[in-house]
């Protein structure tokens, strides 16, 4: 094996250098979604589970379907804080890629988008049943 | 005092889940097989929670431990996103087929399939031994901006899948293009289906198929897989919810017990050398897999509910 090249190697295609380059943009998208969904996500869990031990409220036992979530919130239901914490974590992916549409959009890369799309599309089925509860 | 189906559940047992959750993540961690693998058999076997809450509350688990993750795996550079996106139309689907399938299926078909899960992790881990997958790609110096030797061309390429990474351990950027798309893609449905039935993240077989079929480098591979993992265990969570089979009194401890769990084992795999725990490791899964194998037909081993 020559210096600098790993075991195993003998893959690259391409002009040596481009790989997804064009795609940094994309990813501090994808980056500042994840990091701000956790962000936010944890802490409402966080307020929720303060709640729920201040007040000695319990948890539900079963997560609220989501129309009741957000009245439940305003409320101040601690239990309801914490259905709608675990239901943005839930979501926090998808907001990655809606990211990443909007970007490979902006990028002009179709196929990408497109993909991306379908993907939101498969996605959609679980939500649409978690909707319709 | 809360309680939760199948088992009453005091604080005491709340703080229970979140040790058992932070262990599962530790010692999925170090396998690198996500804390779900340990954390479903041990919430059903040893604490009697229903399993598909114990599914659901996992899969939670799972997202919010990739969101962590892989926004770091994002940032690296290490996360190859088209090729993600490419897998994940496959993998979302197999998740959404297989979380339909199990949240409907009799438990004990899902306890066979996570059984014979485990025993096949168990005994390939033993089988595997101190040999790691092979690091793929062609790795260039630090500050030398040309490849090595010439690469062959791939296929893969018209999808634009070719990337480089900047690699921290040797200073130097490793290029590479993965290969057999179509087969990667045939993988991907079985590990969604996988994931979606057992709440698992799926990176147990996206890891070694992106660098044992596709070529993808290791550290490529693991920061894909951790992204994608987050977004089909998306699927499973919310077909699990549409059920009402999300139980905040077993997700919450889980969710903070993984979180918390996944950083100190990832900071204790760097300083243990966890392939030599291997038969240890596998003679765990070997167990667990083994108990739910057994429960599926009735049979319950002391210890267990």
């Amino acid at each position: 094996m020559s210096p600098g090249v790993a075991q195993g190697g003998q893959t690259v295609g391409g002009a040596p250098g481009d790989g997804q380059n064009d795609l940094a943009p994309l990813a501090r998208g994808v980056t500042a979604a994840l990091t701000w969904g956790f962000r936010i996500g944890a802490a409402l869990l966080a307020v929720g589970v303060a709640l729920a031990v201040l007040r000695r409220e319990p948890l539900n036992r079963e997560a609220e379907p989501f129309v009741e979530v957000l009245p439940a919130v305003l409320e101040g239901s601690a239990a309801g804080v914490v259905d709608l914490a675990i239901l943005w974590l839930m979501t926090t992916p998808v907001l990655a890629v809606v990211a990443l549409l909007v970007g490979f959009l902006r990028l002009g890369d179709r196929r990408y988008a497109v993909l991306s799309l379908l993907v939101l599309l498969v996605l959609g089925i679980s939500i649409g049943l978690a909707l319709r509860r | 005092v809360v309680a939760a189906r199948g088992v009453s559940v005091d604080a005491g047992l709340l703080i229970g889940f979140g040790v058992v959750a932070a262990v599962a993540a530790i010692l999925g961690s170090m396998l690198g097989l996500g804390g779900g693998v340990f954390l479903v058999p041990i919430l059903t076997l040893f604490f009697g929670v229903d399993q598909k809450v114990a599914i659901g509350a996992s899969a939670v688990a799972v997202v919010t431990n990739s969101v962590v993750g892989s926004s770091v795996h994002v940032r690296s550079g290490f996360t190859n996103l088209r090729l993600a996106v490419l897998l994940q139309v496959t993998t979302a689907a197999g998740a959404t087929a297989g979380a339909l399938f199990g949240v409907g299926a009799d438990p004990a078909i899902v306890s066979a399939v996570f059984g014979a899960v485990l025993l096949y992790a168990a005994i390939s881990m033993l089988l595997r031994g101190d040999k790691r997958p092979t690091a793929g790609g062609v790795a260039t110096p630090a500050g030398d901006p040309a490849p090595t030797r010439a690469p062959p061309a791939v296929p893969a390429d018209r999808w634009r899948l070719d990337d480089s990474f900047l690699d921290p351990a040797t200073g130097g950027t490793v290029r590479y293009a993965p290969r057999r798309l179509p087969l990667g893609l045939g993988v991907s449905v079985g590990a969604g289906v996988i994931s979606g039935m057992l709440g698992v993240g799926g990176g147990v077989v996206m890891v070694p198929a992106m660098n044992l079929a596709m070529a993808v480098p290791v550290k490529a591979a693991v920061g894909t897989s951790a992204f994608m993992v987050g977004i089909t265990s998306v699927a499973t969570a919310f077909v699990f919810y549409s059920q009402g089979e999300i139980d905040p009194t077993v997700v919450v401890p889980a969710v903070v017990g993984v979180l918390l769990g996944g950083q100190f084992g990832s900071r204790l795999t760097r300083r243990l050398r966890a392939q030599r725990l291997a038969a240890l490791f596998s003679a765990i899964l070997f167990y667990l897999g083994l108990s739910l194998l057994l429960q599926a037909f009735g049979v319950t081993l002391p210890g267990q509910r």
